[in-house]
Parts: C-alpha cells; sequence; structure tokens
C-alpha cells in the first residue's frame, strides 16, 4: 500500500516536471514604458490566436540586453539603437507605438495638468539646484497655484531604462548644465533623489511620496491618477501632455527604414508639439526567423486591430504612412 | 568506514554515488567561485581590485563602475541593523531561558521560529506598505525634531522624511534577523550546565546576577558566533531591503537619504545591464558580496565550532 | 541610604524587565506582520485568483493561476533534485566518511552554504545555464532553488543518520547484510522522520526564495506548464506587483504573500510538532 502511493506520488511528480504545454509562446523582454499597451494587446491577440505573447517589463536596458544575448525572442527598447550597433549585434529595429514620456508630482492641493513647467526649472529640479516647491521661479510660472512649503524629493528610474533615455536625451539638449553634469543615457547617474524599478516603480514612488516629482510614460500617469504637468515646448508654448500633443510630435518625425528607423522626436519643432515624446521600439535577433515571424505577426495585427486600444490608453498609433514602411521592413528582411 | 562492510559491488556503487552528492557542495562553491571571477574578468581587468573597492563611480553613461556606494549600503543598512536587533535577540533568549514561566516558553519559542520562517519578500512588502508610511508620517520627523540643533546627530537625521531610506530598510531587516540571533543565543544559553547555575542561585545570586555573571559568560563564544552568522545573512539578504532602500548609488550622511546595497543593484540592473562591461561588473559585484559573506561565515562558524567544542568538554 | 542589597535587587528587576520587553517585541512584529497579511490577504483572496490568469496591466480583475502553479512546479522540481542530492550526500558524511576529516570539511562549507546570499546563486545559474542555453527557463529556476536545498537536506540527513545508535547497524551486519542494503532499509527507516522534518523545512526555506529565480525562470504572464520556457512564480510576482503603481495589483501582491506566507508557517509547524512528537 505504502510503495504504490508512493510511486504514484514519484510519478505524479515527475509527470508535473516534464508535461510541455502544447500552446504556441513568445518571450519578450524591455521597456516598461510600452507595457500597458503591448500587455492589452497580447490579452486580446490570446483571445484570438491562442498565441501566449509574454512581454516582461524589465526596463529598455534589459531588452537591448536580453535580445543581443539571445536569451528571448524579442527585445523592446525606447533607446533606439544606432544602424552600425544592429548590423554588428545582428539584430533589427523597428518602431511599434509612439508615447510621451510626463513628468508627474505629488502635491496636495494641484489637480493633474495643472502645473506648469519650463524646461530650464525641470531640469534644475532634477538637478537638485531647485530644492522647494516654493521656489521663486515655480511659483511665478504658477501665480494661482497653492504650493507647499516643502522640500522636493526627485524620483528616478534605478534600471537601464528607455523612458530615463527619452526624458535625459530631452534635458541634455534644453539645458547645458544637465549634459555636463549627467549626461544622456538609460541609466544615468542621477544627483539626487530615491529610484524606483521600472515605470512602475516610479509611479508607485510617487504616490507614495509626499511633494515628490518624477517621470513616467503618460499611460502610467493617467491609470494611476497622478499629477501631470504642463511643459513649455520648443515654440515656447505650455501644452498638455496628450494625444493631440503626442501626435504633434509624432508628425514633425521622419522615420527613416534605411536607418532602422533611428529617430528621437524629443524637443520637437511643433507649435503644439509635446517635447518629450518618443517611439518604443522592437528588437529581432536576425538568425531566429521563426520566431521573427510570430513576432511580427503580431504587430502586424496589432497595427490592423489595436489603434483604439493605444488610444484609450494615449499612445500613438504609427501614422499609416509609417506602418507601411514598417511592413516594407519586414518584407525586405524576409519576414512577411 | 565500517570495517564490518561487505565488499559488494553494489555497496561500492552506493559508496560513490553518495560520496559524489556529497562533494556537490565543494562543486557548488568552486563552481560559484570560478564562474564569478571569470565573468567578472573583464571588470576585474578594467578596473582592477583595489580601485574597484574603492570607487564611489557607479556610472552606467560612462562605463565606469565602482563598489564603494554598494559596499557602503551594504555595511551600513548591515551594521544598523545589528545595533537594533543585538540587544533585543539577546532579551528574547534571556526571556525564553531564564524568566518566561515554563508555560509561556513554549509559544514564544514558537512565535520566534515562526518569525524566522516568514519569507524576506514578505518582510520586503510588509515594509512598503505598512511600516514606510508609519516611518515617514511619524518616527523620521520625531527622529529630526528631537535632534534638531544637535550637533553631529542632526547630521544623520538631515533631509525629507520620505519612508524609503537607510533607517526603514534597517529596521526592517533588524525584524528579519532578530529571530535568527535569538534562537542561536537561546540555544547558546541552554548550554549552560544546570548545576553552575544552581550553584551560584545557592550562594544567593539573583537571576539577573546568574545570567550576568555565569550564562553569559559562560555562552559568549556561542553567542558571539551566533551574532556574526546573522551578520553574515544581513549582508546578503536582498528581497528584505529592495523595497524601501530607494536605490541610490551615492554616499551620503543621513540616514533619510536612499542608498544601494550590492544586493540591490544585482537584482535592480543584473538582467538591464547592457553593455559588457556592466554586466562584468554586476558580476564582480555578485563575486564580492560572495567572498564578504563567505569569510563571515567562515568566522561564525569558527566560533560556534569552538563554543561547541567547549562545551562538550 | 540604599543598601548593596537594595542596589542588587532593583539591578536585576529593571535587566529582567528589558529582556521581558525585548521578547514582547519581538511577539509584537510577529502579530503586526501575520496580522497584516492576514488582514489585507483575506480581503483579496477570491476564487477568481486561483482561476484566472493576469488581466492586461492596469485593468482590474484577473488572477494569479500562472503564480500559483509556476510556483508549485518550480518547488516540485527543485525538491525532486534537491532532496535526493542532500540525503544521499547526508548519508556519505554519516556513514562512508564518519569520523573523517573530509566529512567535517564539507560538513562545515555545506553550513557556510546554507547562509550564503541566494542572489548570488541566481547570478551563477544565469550564467552557467541562462546564457548557454540561450533562455529563461523554469529548470533554471529549479535549479537555482535545489542548490540551496542541498547543503539544509545534507545536513539534517547527517545529523539524523548520526543519531541512529551504531549497535542497529550491527545487528544488520550479524544477519550479513552489506553495507547498502543496512543504510537503505535499516538506517534510513529509524531516521524517516528526521530526515523528512528536514526535507519539509528546506522545502519552506526555498519556497519563499526571491532573489534567485529574478535571472533564472524570470515570469510570465501566461499560464504555463513548460519548464523549458520562462515560468511564473508567486515571489517574482509579489515583487513585481508589489512595487508596481496600480491598486489591483497591490490587493493581488498582499493576497499572494497571505497563500505562501500560510503554506511556510504550515511547513514549518508541521517539521516542528514532528521533532517534538519524534524527539522529545
Amino acid at each position: 500500500m505504502k510503495t504504490i502511493f508512493k510511486a504514484a506520488l514519484v510519478l505524479t511528480l515527475a509527470f508535473a516536471c516534464t508535461a510541455a504545454y502544447a500552446a504556441d509562446t513568445l518571450n519578450g523582454a524591455g521597456a516598461s514604458f510600452p507595457y500597458p499597451v503591448y500587455s492589452a494587446w497580447s490579452f486580446e491577440y490570446n483571445k484570438v490566436t491562442g498565441v501566449q505573447f509574454n512581454y516582461q517589463s524589465v526596463g529598455s536596458g534589459g531588452g537591448q540586453r536580453q535580445i543581443t544575448e539571445r536569451t528571448v525572442d524579442f527585445g523592446a527598447s525606447d533607446d533606439p539603437l544606432m544602424p552600425d550597433k544592429l548590423q554588428k549585434d545582428k539584430l533589427l529595429q523597428f518602431p511599434a507605438v509612439i508615447g510621451g514620456v510626463v513628468p508627474v508630482a505629488n502635491l496636495e492641493a494641484v489637480k493633474p495638468g495643472e502645473l506648469k513647467l519650463d524646461s530650464d526649472t525641470l531640469c534644475k529640479m532634477f538637478l537638485g539646484d531647485i530644492k522647494r516647491w516654493d521656489d521663486e521661479k515655480i511659483k511665478k510660472m504658477n501665480p494661482g497655484l497653492k504650493l507647499p512649503a516643502a522640500d522636493v524629493t526627485v524620483v528616478y528610474r534605478s534600471d537601464g531604462s528607455g523612458t530615463t533615455a527619452i526624458f535625459t536625451n530631452y534635458l541634455a539638449q534644453v539645458c547645458p548644465a544637465w549634459k555636463e553634469k549627467v549626461g544622456a543615457g538609460k541609466a544615468v547617474k542621477f544627483p539626487v533623489g530615491i529610484g524606483g524599478k521600472g515605470n512602475e516603480g516610479v509611479a508607485n514612488y510617487v504616490k507614495r511620496t509626499r511633494n515628490s516629482i518624477g517621470y513616467v510614460e503618460f499611460a502610467y500617469a493617467k491609470q494611476n491618477k497622478l499629477n501631470y504637468t504642463q511643459l513649455k515646448n520648443k515654440a515656447g508654448n505650455f501644452v498638455e501632455p496628450g494625444f493631440e500633443s503626442f501626435e504633434d510630435a509624432a508628425e514633425t518625425g521622419d522615420f527613416d527604414a534605411k536607418k532602422d528607423f533611428f529617430l528621437w522626436l524629443t524637443n520637437a519643432p511643433g507649435n503644439k508639439s509635446w517635447p518629450v515624446a518618443g517611439a518604443t521600439f522592437i528588437l529581432l535577433a536576425k538568425e531566429k526567423v521563426d520566431s521573427n515571424k510570430k513576432v511580427v505577426k503580431f504587430f502586424d495585427w496589432s497595427f490592423k486591430n489595436g489603434d483604439n486600444k493605444a488610444k484609450e490608453l494615449v499612445y500613438v498609433p504609427l501614422p499609416k504612412g509609417l506602418k507601411e514602411k514598417v511592413r516594407g521592413y519586414w518584407k525586405a528582411n524576409g519576414l512577411q | 568506514m565500517s570495517e564490518t562492510s561487505k565488499k559488494s559491488p553494489m555497496d561500492m556503487v552506493f559508496a560513490s554515488v553518495t560520496g559524489i552528492a556529497s562533494f556537490s557542495v565543494i562543486i557548488f562553491i568552486i563552481g560559484i567561485l570560478y564562474v564569478l571571477i571569470n565573468e567578472s574578468s573583464l571588470a576585474i581587468r578594467q578596473f582592477g581590485v583595489i580601485q574597484f573597492l574603492t570607487s564611489a563611480d557607479w556610472d552606467p553613461v560612462k562605463n565606469s563602475f565602482g563598489a564603494l556606494t554598494n559596499i557602503y549600503g551594504t555595511f551600513l543598512t548591515t551594521i544598523l541593523s545589528m545595533v537594533f536587533a543585538i540587544p533585543v535577540a539577546i532579551g528574547i533568549a534571556i526571556f525564553v531561558t531564564e524568566i518566561s514561566p515554563n508555560a509561556l516558553k513554549g509559544p514564544i519559542g514558537i512565535a520566534i521560529e515562526l518569525l524566522a520562517a516568514i519569507p524576506s519578500i514578505i518582510y520586503g512588502m510588509w515594509g512598503l506598505f505598512t511600516l514606510s508610511p508609519i516611518m515617514s508620517n511619524y518616527v523620521e520627523p520625531f527622529l529630526k525634531k528631537i535632534t534638531v540643533g544637535l550637533p553631529f546627530v542632526n547630521i544623520i537625521f538631515q533631509g525629507t522624511p520620505m519612508g524609503i531610506d537607510i533607517l526603514t530598510a534597517s529596521v526592517i531587516l533588524s525584524i528579519m534577523i532578530i529571530p535568527f540571533t535569538a534562537s542561536i543565543a537561546r540555544d547558546s544559553f541552554n548550554l549552560t550546565p544546570s548545576v553552575v547555575k544552581e550553584s551560584a542561585y545557592a550562594i544567593g545570586a539573583t537571576k539577573w546576577e546568574v545570567v550576568k555573571n555565569v550564562v553569559l559568560p559562560y555562552s559568549k563564544l556561542g553567542v558571539f558566533g551566533g551574532i556574526v552568522l546573522s551578520l553574515g545573512r544581513a549582508l546578503g539578504e536582498t528581497m528584505a531591503v529592495a523595497f524601501v532602500l530607494g536605490n541610490n548609488h551615492r554616499i551620503t550622511t543621513s540616514l533619510l537619504d536612499a542608498a544601494a546595497t550590492i544586493t540591490v543593484t544585482l537584482a535592480n540592473e543584473f538582467a538591464e545591464a547592457d553593455t559588457d562591461i556592466y554586466l562584468s561588473s554586476l558580476f564582480y559585484l555578485a563575486l564580492v558580496l560572495f567572498v564578504m559573506s563567505f569569510i563571515t561565515l567562515a568566522i561564525a562558524k569558527f566560533f560556534l565550532l569552538k563554543a561547541e567544542r567547549k562545551y562538550s568538554r | 541610604m540604599m543598601t548593596h542589597e537594595r542596589k542588587r535587587r532593583i539591578e536585576g528587576i529593571i535587566a529582567l524587565t528589558f529582556s521581558t520587553l525585548a521578547a514582547f517585541l519581538g511577539l509584537f512584529w510577529l502579530v503586526f506582520i501575520l496580522g497584516d497579511v492576514l488582514i489585507h490577504g483575506v480581503k483579496a483572496l477570491n476564487l477568481n485568483l486561483f482561476l484566472n490568469d493576469p488581466a492586461p496591466a492596469g485593468v482590474d480583475g484577473g488572477g494569479l493561476r500562472n503564480a500559483f502553479v509556476g510556483q508549485l512546479m518550480i518547488t516540485i522540481c527543485a525538491t525532486l533534485i534537491g532532496v535526493p542530492v542532500g540525503v544521499l550526500g547526508g548519508t556519505f558524511l554519516a556513514e562512508y566518511a564518519r569520523g573523517r576529516t573530509i566529512a567535517r570539511i564539507i560538513s562545515i562549507l555545506a553550513d557556510i552554504m546554507v547562509s550564503v546570499p541566494s542572489i548570488v546563486i541566481g547570478t551563477f545559474i544565469y550564467a552557467v545555464m541562462v546564457k548557454p542555453i540561450g533562455h529563461f527557463s523554469g529548470w533554471a529556476g529549479a535549479i537555482a532553488l535545489a542548490i540551496i536545498m542541498v547543503p539544509v537536506v545534507l545536513r539534517t540527513t547527517e545529523d539524523m543518520l548520526s543519531l541512529v545508535p551504531w549497535t542497529i547497524r550491527e545487528a544488520a551486519f550479524a544477519l550479513g547484510a552489506p553495507y547498502h542494503k543496512v543504510i537503505t532499509q535499516v538506517v534510513y527507516r529509524a531516521a524517516a522522520t528526521g530526515i523528512l522534518t528536514g526535507i519539509l523545512l528546506s522545502i519552506a526555506r526555498v519556497a519563499g526564495e526571491t532573489a534567485p529565480l529574478l535571472f533564472t525562470s524570470f515570469n510570465n504572464a501566461y499560464y504555463s506548464l513548460n519548464m523549458n520556457q520562462p515560468i511564473s512564480s508567486l515571489t517574482v510576482t509579489i515583487f513585481q506587483y508589489a512595487m508596481g503603481p496600480y491598486d489591483s495589483w497591490h490587493s493581488q501582491a498582499w493576497a499572494a504573500a497571505f497563500v505562501i506566507t500560510i503554506f511556510i508557517l504550515l511547513l514549518t509547524i508541521t517539521g516542528r510538532l514532528i521533532i517534538k512528537w519524534r524527539y522529545r
């Protein structure tokens, strides 16, 4: 009796360990910037096709690293790679969706979209030069707002992040002191503040820390009802983050398939352009043709069926012309 | 090996299989050491040993890496948590072995064991959701208030109370190692022969005097070993601190600032590192941590063995 | 005038009060933490949590079926790998190498291994398994946990076998049994409960590990039974969800924390009860 029981137990356990699930799985990792929209798309796609599009939001650095190491089927990054780097690591790159990075503040008496900041103030806050919320500079820009007499707590990304890359790319363009002291990249050395992991972590820390300011992809600000700010753009206008201002920034960009779509959308010149916008990219390993085709199929499906879901989360779907360019790129590389 | 054992071929097989299984421990340790050195060789060549350990520059943009901020954070949180935990742990051990009525000994003993069994991620999560708001709303403003104007002391409580800082992380870490330290201290106390204690009572010593003059001196080797062992544990703890430390690669003097430990840096950045030298530096950090905790644990084991030998005499 | 006698007594009372307070402080933390996990966890518990897979980020609803199943798979596979190695290794130390220097050295090294930072083991497995094989996998996670398990099981097995009186073995030798038969049929039987306790406690130890899984089994948003692919685990999910901004994630993290805490505490209590009952 006892031995039968034991044998049965061992068999069950052995089975549990070897059982393979027949589902089609695609594993990807990378940017947390597009995670809400990818996760929404893949949820729908799974319902329609049964394919499990497993996207793990680890950070753009993780996306680049893991696809270079070939530990995933695709990587995702908001920090576009230069064509020569892609060539060297035998990678392909195409944009999937466009979004905006927005500063978010945790201020009790301020509503979303009320606080106005210009690039210089934003830069000085993140440099730690402006330490208080009742600083003259902020006050002057926001005459009607009740700003607390409290210290500013900066929240940044602690992991290799494309959101940080877009944000610091912008700051380095508009603020010489930033360029000199900190620089631009996925993981820079922030002079002050606390670091959260992923867009998720920054949103969480900002939510939990009074009088803090951080930066997240707009979907995170919206889903979590964080106080996003207005920013003064290159044309000198204060703009609110949102679909229109992101789209306006997107329209100024000319993505080129020959350069593997390498392009920054920051500090766009349009009148209504949001200054910290960016595209997010998918990275594929050239030799993984089979899985690449499946990944491309997913994005083709999303390009056709996912626009509304993207808009709902305030991402800007790629303009029609760009979608065609991307499809051309797929064809040119034998993936469609 | 017994002389009576029969030399059957089956016996040889069984002996070798068990032998290989037990050597796996040595293989793991040497394997880990070898792999970590191998993977970090790029960073070792580039930064050397001394420079890596003493440089506070952790800058992925410039591809310049030094371990000092991580080592500083690791030591600071570990030492602070030991300062909080040791008195409490020894108090618990004294209570359980000497004071508590017999009916309470069991339940408190079990409570300590349970506290030790709770996974560290639960401590971390609880720290973020429950302890961190308490720290930022009550404890830290209070500490700031009472230390204002005091020279030196006010420096360590400078800055905004955020609840995501070295102090909160150390408190969580200390709660985590209290049961561990307490149970080793209790076991050491229990080894004091009752004859010695009874003779002390017989000459009129009070309970505290017995603890202070008989039990503590008698078990000090074991207790010390236990403390070093907890220290080794605290050095390598990841999840309990990852939630509330704030990932900051700077050396700060205030306990209300964020920091980074080796473990937290690994957890946050290991899967993210995009350049070879970055990943190699992270392996280098893991190597530093492995060597550091191995030495600490070996010291602890040395004292515990010495204590054991002393008692068994 | 304060007499010497009185001073002694007061000093004693103060010291003893402090240690009593310390004991209650320890109890206080236990009640605080467990109570918190219990209250938040029970509130968030519902059947959907076990039956559904996660909803898209930021959308309410969904469950953690993938994580519960994944955690179970990883833990079971780690046990299947770690326990035999640990038990056999412990057998070597207590039987074939009993009293030898090598047994002593391995025993000490195993004690040190028990406390080696688990995140280091995660980086080790990433280097030797994930990178060469080319992808994250449930197996990598299971092996990382097994490496943590081996020294725990090995040491308890060694101790338990050493407690079995030598005379029992001699009785079996006298019947002409070879050593391996004596060990498997007599010594193991005599030490069974002790070894079982060690196994239970080692499972409790690894079931709550997060750090070694971060770069090995990774995570998976879908229900998967394939150990060759990334697989979800409760602990990594708790890390992701608790650090995330969504309220629905937070409550699911509490629920997961509740389940895993109860599971581990039950294992621990069972283990302790067995010890108490068997080795009184």
